[in-house]
């Protein structure tokens, strides 16, 4: 019995000490910002190419929405908020050579005149695409019967509308109006019911995208969950 | 004569005995040190704990993997890559070792197309 008994108990030490503890932590992982700047440039941003589907652009909710005004207006707020660049608009009557995003980010001279009018170190334009998609449809559901308890799968109606927000970023050297870098960030939200208001979810897609835009120009920081033992 | 050698060749294997047990028990005790200094933020004497602990027990998976938290949180991640894979190499099915080794690729692999560099970022 005794022999047994100091078996068992040798059996639940040895299964303690393999099984250990374990405790999970919170790091905040730097990220280092994407251009090589020393964080005081002056800083011109120019006008972005708007992309629009000929069919999404009849949509009268876009309409109602000032994509380069609220999207210039949000990078500025941000940009003097969290950096100590010097950020300043391009004047309003300036137009971009061209349509096409490929071509734009290959025109040199003109993103150096760009910067000389300015006189900015740096000059940032890009594309934005911002898309209201209905998502609403019939969806198959489980249903319990109150009567008789058996479960049922039925058809319902569900209402969703969903933003997407598409950016690419050009950025440009002032001075020699060569390409510095050139990067892409999307956001999809889903909101519940079709008549989500537009603004809102144009909002809801820049606060998500804020911390990739802003790690463009600054360094950021990342949580990231680890685990540790802790024997 | 053979009564003597069996007698010194117990003792020695008794002594070795108590030395790696010993050594098990110091390696857990900076284990647990490191990770409640840890838990307090206190990475870098997190880290010190968890390398004294790898030099008692080289063999030991779990310091390794609190090592290349420790690191991973001080910005040292090419150190941490070398720890997450040593740790992964000792206890390849260790559920927490694979997951946080999982993420931390993640997050490396964005971080070096960042900054261009697999080097170290201390």
């Amino acid at each position: 019995m005794h022999r047994r008994l100091s078996l068992l108990a040798a059996l639940l030490l040895c299964a303690s000490s393999a099984l250990g503890g374990v405790s999970q932590v919170r790091l905040k992982l730097p990220l280092k910002p994407r251009l090589p700047l020393r964080g005081n440039e002056r800083i011109v941003l120019a006008p972005f190419l708007i992309v629009t589907e000929t069919e999404k652009a009849r949509d009268k909710r876009l309409a109602n929405v000032d994509l380069q005004g609220e999207f210039h207006r949000f990078l500025k707020k941000q940009l003097e908020k969290k950096t100590k660049l010097e950020v300043t608009e391009a004047p309003s009557d300036l137009k971009l050579p061209t349509q096409n995003l490929t071509e734009l980010s290959r025109a040199t001279e003109f993103w150096r005149a760009v910067g000389a009018t300015a006189n900015a170190d740096i000059v940032v334009s890009g594309s934005l695409e911002f898309r209201i998609e209905d998502r609403s449809g019939y969806k198959t559901e489980e249903y319990i019967s109150p009567i008789n308890g058996q479960t049922y799968y039925r058809q319902v109606y569900v209402e969703q509308t969903g933003f997407l927000f598409d950016i690419v970023f050009l950025v440009f050297d002032g001075r020699s109006g060569e390409r510095l870098l050139q990067d892409e960030f999307k956001d999809f939200r889903q909101t519940g019911g079709r008549r989500a208001d537009e603004l809102q979810g144009l909002f809801e897609n820049l606060f998500s995208l804020e911390n990739q835009i802003l790690n463009l120009f600054v360094a950021r920081e990342r949580e990231a969950d680890r685990y540790i033992f802790t024997d | 004569m053979r009564r003597w050698i069996g007698i010194v060749v117990a003792l020695f294997l008794f002594a070795w005995g108590c030395t790696s047990y010993s050594n098990t028990e110091r390696s857990k005790s900076q284990i647990a040190f490191g990770a409640s200094v840890a838990r307090q933020g206190l990475w870098r004497e997190a880290a010190f704990r968890f390398e004294q602990a790898i030099a008692k027990d080289p063999g030991n998976a779990r310091a390794h993997n609190n090592l290349a938290v420790a690191l991973e949180a001080s910005g040292e991640f090419a150190r941490a890559l070398v720890e997450y894979k040593k740790a992964l190499d000792l206890a390849p099915n260790d559920t927490y070792i694979r997951r946080n080794y999982a993420r931390f690729a993640e997050f490396y692999t964005s971080y070096t197309r960042t900054t261009g560099k697999a080097a170290s970022a201390s």
